[in-house]
């Protein structure tokens, strides 16, 4: 069985996120760039999955310009056998990614795509559901363990209140979440090798894909600021100005 | 005696007064609650105005002085003494950050703020503080300056004492110095600023300093490797500055045993690789040269690839990771960083941290473990550091199981025949901690006399009453 995992490159989680001054978007001109952190959950997983013989290869999937190749590296490094990245200068939503993915899958045939429950970049939390909508497949989301057993997955998933669990049939798509496993450090032998793994390149024409944008952006803000807190003498003060400036008691 | 505080009440008022044995209790005790000290108060002035008038009223009443600042020393020099009539002069309300000048890469500050708060000014102008160490979250300028501190980054940008143009001092007598000069060329007699740095408060207290700033680096990356020997590290880390085009800003040492404390006792720490090696080297590469984008794309991180790689074709690396993203590079530091907290959480230990030329650590890591277990042979090494600098913690764990009581006893030997081994290596028995109340009599048994009456000569030139800071360092 073949896995496919997604790797989107996004701004480094640890860096601190600026908002360009004519509200376009965010700066990332000279900024750290990683990748997703639930993609290398999805990486993690996958790997383990064959090194524990349930799957037999990987691929690593990443949309986007030219660095995406630096993702796929990485994700090479930790494990995956070969990459694709489908490259394009233009703005994409989850609703292209997911056609883009729906075309590399009917290409490839995986029994398995896993992808991270989000972006953290934007947060859509769309791209998996929308592949498993256009494929016509089982969808696991939120997925906190997997065990792949007889053409189906059992997977625990997180979900409001508690942890619930679903078995479902095979071919399907994962979106992982945090707990899933922890991902490995990509040693120094795989960080050579990967140098010497295939990625293959395609243009989203050459898959039939628009991948033109459905929404527009207006503007992006800086959430507002907190203001500065006060100290209060007393409890009957707090009480106080909990039930008449606040309103909440 | 009242009287005194009532004095002392009327120059800082009650916001900068501690009385009580509750709230004294953190200041007179150190980090590592090896010391614990009695004060008459704790003083909390505001302002280098107040800090003078303190000292001009300790001087007049014949009170001692103990400057303080995040307390996070490892020698005792910031906890005043169990006898005698002494007050600790915290700096911890002074934390304001006067100027700062991007262009002229300086900043300007007061000694009571935290270094971490430092690092995050600067690099919010693009602009890097390089001073790193692992309690940067708590420790103070003023105390960074006065022990002259060393940290992770001292191989490439120097030691506390490399990184500041200017210094404001309040003098024993309670006068105040103004050397805030932002110059980088001033050669206009004695030199009082290299005086006061390093002087662990024994003959004035730093109020306030002029830093100098580095341009921020633009691309940094970080490896954990496995290394069969600290020769093998040391000949990673020569080759490593031409590799690197003398990009290396970091090299830490650390043996197995210290690996194992901290995956023992600090939550969420991890192995990053999957054998067990006896030795490990922390390396860190930054250019202020972003990396290349697009079709030629690159940067340190396969710089470092190259030399690794090549390095593990000839032995000198067993295995070895590279962060691959900021995260993983925070966790790999957190393991260098939190050897100090996970041996402490172990249990006793007595510290070397000693220094000897870069080239000379492979013998000595050698001897000096045979040493140690000659003295105690069931005590536990415990080797970390800046093995750039030629700066190792040559530690020794209490053996599994022993408390203070029995361990204790045993130090003065382990110490004997650590300094003893470094003192004939030409090395130094204290790199960056200073000397403190720990240390007194082992800087008086292996300097010269000239070396130690020369700095008596000095500390009762400045101080004639022997009241800043008294016992630490050297006895008048
Ligand atoms: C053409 C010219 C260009 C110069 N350019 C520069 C420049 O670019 N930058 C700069 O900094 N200076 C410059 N100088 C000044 C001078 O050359 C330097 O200060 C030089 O370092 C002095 O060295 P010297 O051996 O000639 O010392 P001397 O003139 O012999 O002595 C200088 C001082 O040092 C003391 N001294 C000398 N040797 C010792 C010792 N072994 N122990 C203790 N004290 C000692 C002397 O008592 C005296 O006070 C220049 C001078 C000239 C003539
Ligand atoms: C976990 C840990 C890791 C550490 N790692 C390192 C390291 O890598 N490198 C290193 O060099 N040190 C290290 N240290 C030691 C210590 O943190 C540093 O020496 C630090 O610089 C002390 O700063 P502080 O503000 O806590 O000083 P304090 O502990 O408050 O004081 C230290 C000395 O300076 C004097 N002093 C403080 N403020 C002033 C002032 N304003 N004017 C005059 N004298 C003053 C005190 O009297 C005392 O003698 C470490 C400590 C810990 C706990």
């Amino acid at each position: 069985m073949k896995v496919l995992v997604a790797v989107k490159r996004v701004i480094d989680y640890n860096v601190k996120i600026r908002v360009k001054a004519d509200n376009t978007g965010v700066e990332t001109a000279n900024v750290k760039m990683s990748m997703n952190p639930f993609d290398e959950i999805a990486v993690e997983e996958a790997i383990r999955m064959k090194e524990k013989g349930a799957a037999t290869e990987v691929i690593a999937f990443s949309a986007g310009p030219a660095q995406c190749q630096e993702t796929i590296r990485t994700a090479l490094a930790m494990g995956a056998d070969r990459g694709v990245l489908v490259q394009t200068d233009a703005e994409l939503q989850p609703l292209a990614v997911a056609k883009l993915l729906k075309a590399v899958v009917d290409k490839e045939q995986p029994g398995l795509v896993i992808v991270g429950k989000q972006a953290i970049d934007d947060d859509s939390n769309q791209t998996g559901q929308m592949l498993a909508a256009l494929l016509g497949w089982s969808v696991g989301t939120f997925a906190n363990k997997l065990n792949v057993a007889d053409g189906s997955v059992e997977v625990k998933r997180e979900v409001d209140g508690g942890l619930e669990n679903i078995k479902i049939k095979m071919p399907a798509v994962i979106t992982t979440d945090l707990r899933l496993n922890e991902p490995r450090y990509a040693s120094l032998p795989n960080i050579m090798k990967a140098k010497k793994k295939p990625i293959e390149t395609l243009a989203p024409d050459a898959l039939g894909v628009d991948v033109a944008p459905r929404l527009k952006t207006l503007k992006v803000e800086e959430p507002p600021k907190r203001k500065a807190g006060i100290k209060v003498k007393t409890v009957a003060e707090l009480v106080e100005k909990l039930r008449n400036e606040a309103g909440v008691i | 005696m009242s009287d005194f505080v009532e004095k002392l009440r009327a120059i800082v008022g009650d916001k900068g007064l501690i009385t009580d044995e509750q709230g004294k209790h953190p200041y007179v005790t150190d980090w590592r609650e090896s010391f614990v000290g009695n004060a008459l108060a704790v003083v909390r002035p505001a302002n280098t105005r107040e800090v003078a008038d303190v000292v001009r009223l300790c001087a007049a009443e014949k009170v001692s002085v103990v400057p303080q600042g995040g307390n996070t020393g490892l020698v005792g020099g910031g906890i005043p003494q169990e006898k005698g009539r002494e007050i600790v002069l915290s700096l911890n309300r002074m934390t304001r950050i006067t100027d700062i000048d991007p262009i002229g890469y300086t900043m300007t500050v007061e000694a009571g703020v935290i270094l971490k708060t430092i690092q995050e000014t600067a690099a919010a102008h693009d602009r890097l503080f390089p001073l790193s160490l692992a309690a940067e979250g708590s420790c103070s300028i003023g105390g960074n300056l006065s022990t002259n501190a060393g940290g992770v980054q001292v191989l490439h940008y120097g030691n506390a004492r490399q990184l500041v143009l200017g210094l404001e001092v309040v003098t024993p007598q309670g006068e105040i110095w103004n050397g805030l000069r932002a110059l980088k060329k001033d050669n206009t007699g004695y030199d009082l600023r290299d005086l006061y740095l390093g002087a662990e408060g024994t003959l004035g207290i730093i109020t306030r300093a002029v830093l100098k700033l580095w341009p921020k680096p633009k691309d940094v990356a970080t490896a954990w490797v496995a290394v069969p020997s600290p020769e093998a590290a040391v000949a990673l880390l020569s080759g490593a500055h031409a590799a690197s085009e003398d990009n290396v800003t970091s090299c830490e040492l650390m043996g197995r045993q210290g690996i194992d404390l901290v995956l023992q006792h600090i939550p969420g720490a991890t192995d990053p690789l999957s054998g067990r090696h006896d030795w490990y080297v922390l390396f860190e590469w930054s250019s202020t040269r972003a990396r290349r984008e697009g079709a030629n794309a690159g940067g340190l991180r396969e710089k470092m690839e190259a030399y690794l790689g090549e390095a593990m074709e000839q032995g000198l690396v067993l295995d070895a990771t590279i962060a691959q993203n900021e995260t993983q590079a925070r966790a790999l530091w957190a393991l260098r960083e939190n050897h100090t907290e996970a041996s402490k959480k172990e249990g006793p230990s007595v510290k070397h941290d000693i220094s000897v030329a870069v080239s000379k650590i492979p013998a000595f890591v050698t001897e000096g473990l045979a040493a140690m277990r000659k003295a105690l042979p069931e005590c536990r090494p415990v080797t970390f550091g800046h093995v750039g600098d030629g700066n190792l913690h040559f530690n020794c764990q209490a053996p599994a199981g022993w408390d203070k009581a029995r361990f204790l006893p045993h130090a003065h030997a382990v110490n004997a025949a650590v300094y003893d081994l470094v003192v004939s290596y030409g090395g130094s028995i204290s790199a960056e901690h200073g000397i403190g109340l720990l240390k007194v009599d082992e800087l008086a048994h292996y300097r010269s006399k000239v070396e130690i009456d020369t700095m008596r000569t000095i500390k009762r030139a400045l101080d004639p009453q022997n009241l800043m800071n008294p016992g630490k360092i050297v006895r008048v």
